[in-house]
């Protein structure tokens, strides 16, 4: 039993240095989550911002339009056929399949970022950016220095389930032969016949992520916490 | 008579179809205390308000440094916001900022103040008020009087022209409306424009250079303190004086039947201290 383990290990890992699948394929999900994550962070501010101020002051008609034209788009298309349109027929041209897939899962994170983004922002009293617009601050000024910080105190939890989501949902990249840490495993099942170990270990560092990403986000609400400035449990 | 620092003619406001403001004229004086009294849904807030551009007047205009900034574009806006400060009934303080940053932040991101001036500034206000020590508190460690306190103390540090007060004491509980209150005295001693909204009718007869009676959304009536409060009445003003003086006699009604009672009891010096001051808090002194 434990001979027949130590052979699969080595099958599987070690001989032919298969382990590099998995090392690989480790760094391209991080590198394509992370970079995913920022550019998703970018548009769902920009596209929270407009659709809140639209919708509280009526201004950005047309950019509001656009904005709800791709929320709607994203939103309601599978993950998976906007990674293969981005592949082959908007970024054709593009050599790059990481940097395609950073596109793609930006773009798709950035709608579902927004929307919790705006639910932050419309979850703060109106009365904290009139207080910041009597003071003589610009309406971005207020938007940034103001509400921007408590918003996104307010809804971490919720952005960073978003961002457990996205790092999970990478593993579909195999679908443009981009070998990341689930095409490793695959990868190695298909050289080797054997199923049990890649695909489990597989799972294990996935795990891992998750719950290392889960345990630094709730160390950041804790500091938030103990600052005193938590917006949550305080009606100032 | 001193210069003119607003000159308000014919506002009106509408909320779609409800007309709140209409047409309301008058003048705010460099130095005087003008409150603004009256019911509730009468006008004083959104007048207050439209003071500022916090609302967006409907028609009108408001002529505040020579120019009619109800037409003006956002830039000179913001910068006759500045130059006015504003109290709210619920403070607004900032939640995720320190007592400190709340009042050095404008300073310094709209006049461009140094932060160690603007530090110093703020601590020197502070200490005005007596809370020099809260300095790097949050505000949610603060009670309601030293949040409205702080808050009053963030818009002088934008050294303000005029200030305008939103009902500050409304929200407060009643032992903590004498701190806020004070403060307020004391600015309006210093010289200080103000335009007050309140329903503390002690106030308005003691600090007040000229009353406001909005009803309706017009100014049914306007005088000294002494004439608004002393004189006879009929109409609405009547009414709303009579209500307002039938609180007060019930207030004090309670503190002589309270007193009474309590007459032959132990009481304790510090629960005697806390009685004292929740019928101390803006009632009229007996």
């Amino acid at each position: 039993m434990l001979d027949g383990l130590i052979s699969d290990f080595t099958q599987c890992f070690v001989k032919n240095g298969r382990w590099e699948y998995l090392w690989n394929g480790l760094g391209v999900t991080l590198e394509v989550a992370l970079a995913a994550i920022f550019l998703g962070l970018a548009l769902g501010f920009l596209v929270a911002v407009v659709r809140a101020t639209h919708d509280r002051y009526g201004r950005f008609r047309l950019l509001d339009l656009v904005a709800k034209v791709y929320l709607t788009v994203i939103r309601g298309t599978p993950m998976v056929v906007q990674l293969l349109i981005t592949y082959y027929i908007i970024l054709r041209s593009v050599d790059s399949k990481v940097l395609i897939a950073i596109i793609a899962f930006g773009l798709n994170s950035g709608a579902y970022q927004a929307e919790i983004i705006r639910a932050g922002i419309v979850s703060i009293d109106p009365g904290q950016m009139e207080a910041a617009r009597a003071l003589g601050l610009s309406y971005w000024r207020s938007m940034v220095r103001i509400i921007l910080p408590q918003a996104v105190r307010n809804i971490l939890p919720a952005l960073g389930n978003e961002f457990i989501v996205l790092m999970k949902d990478t593993s579909i990249v195999g679908y443009i032969a981009l070998i990341d840490l689930a095409k490793g495993g695959d990868i190695i099942r298909s050289q080797t016949y054997s199923v049990y170990l890649p695909y489990l270990t597989v799972a294990a560092v996935y795990l891992i992520l998750v719950m290392t990403f889960t345990g630094l986000l709730g160390r950041l609400e804790r500091y938030l916490r103990n600052t005193g400035a938590d917006p949550v449990h305080n009606d100032s | 008579m001193s210069e003119t620092l607003l000159k308000i003619e014919n506002l009106t406001k509408s909320f779609g179809e409800l007309e709140v403001l209409k047409g309301l004229s008058t003048e705010i004086r460099k130095g005087e205390v003008v409150v603004m009294i009256g019911p509730s849904g009468g006008g004083k807030s959104t007048f207050l308000r439209c003071m500022n551009l916090l609302e967006r007047p409907t028609g009108g205009s408001i002529i505040f440094d020579g120019i009619d900034i109800v037409q003006a574009d956002e830039k000179t806006k913001n910068r006759v916001r500045s130059e006015m400060g504003m109290v709210f009934q619920h403070f607004n303080l900032f939640p995720h900022l320190t007592i400190l940053d709340n009042i050095t932040l404008a300073p310094k991101l709209v006049r461009g103040v140094s932060a160690a001036d603007a530090e110093k500034k703020a601590r020197e206000l502070l200490k005005l008020v007596g809370l020099a020590d809260k300095a790097k508190a949050y505000p949610q460690q603060l009670s309601g009087g030293q949040k409205q306190r702080v808050a009053i103390v963030r818009s002088l540090a934008m050294e303000p022209k005029v200030m305008l007060f939103d009902e500050p004491t409304s929200a407060l509980d009643p032992e903590m409306v004498g701190e806020v209150l004070d403060v307020m005295k004391d600015l309006a001693k210093d010289g200080m424009t103000m335009v007050v909204v309140t329903h503390e009718m002690r106030f308005a007869r003691d600090v007040a250079t000229r009353v406001l009676f909005l009803e309706g959304g017009r100014i049914a009536a306007e005088g000294t303190p002494a004439a608004i409060f002393d004189g006879r009445h009929d109409g609405r003003l009547g009414e709303f004086l009579g209500k307002v003086r039938v609180g007060t006699e019930f207030r004090d009604k309670v503190k002589s039947e309270l007193f009474d009672i309590l007459k032959d009891r132990e009481v304790s010096e510090e629960e005697l201290a806390r009685l004292k001051d929740l019928l101390a808090g803006g009632a009229p002194a007996t």
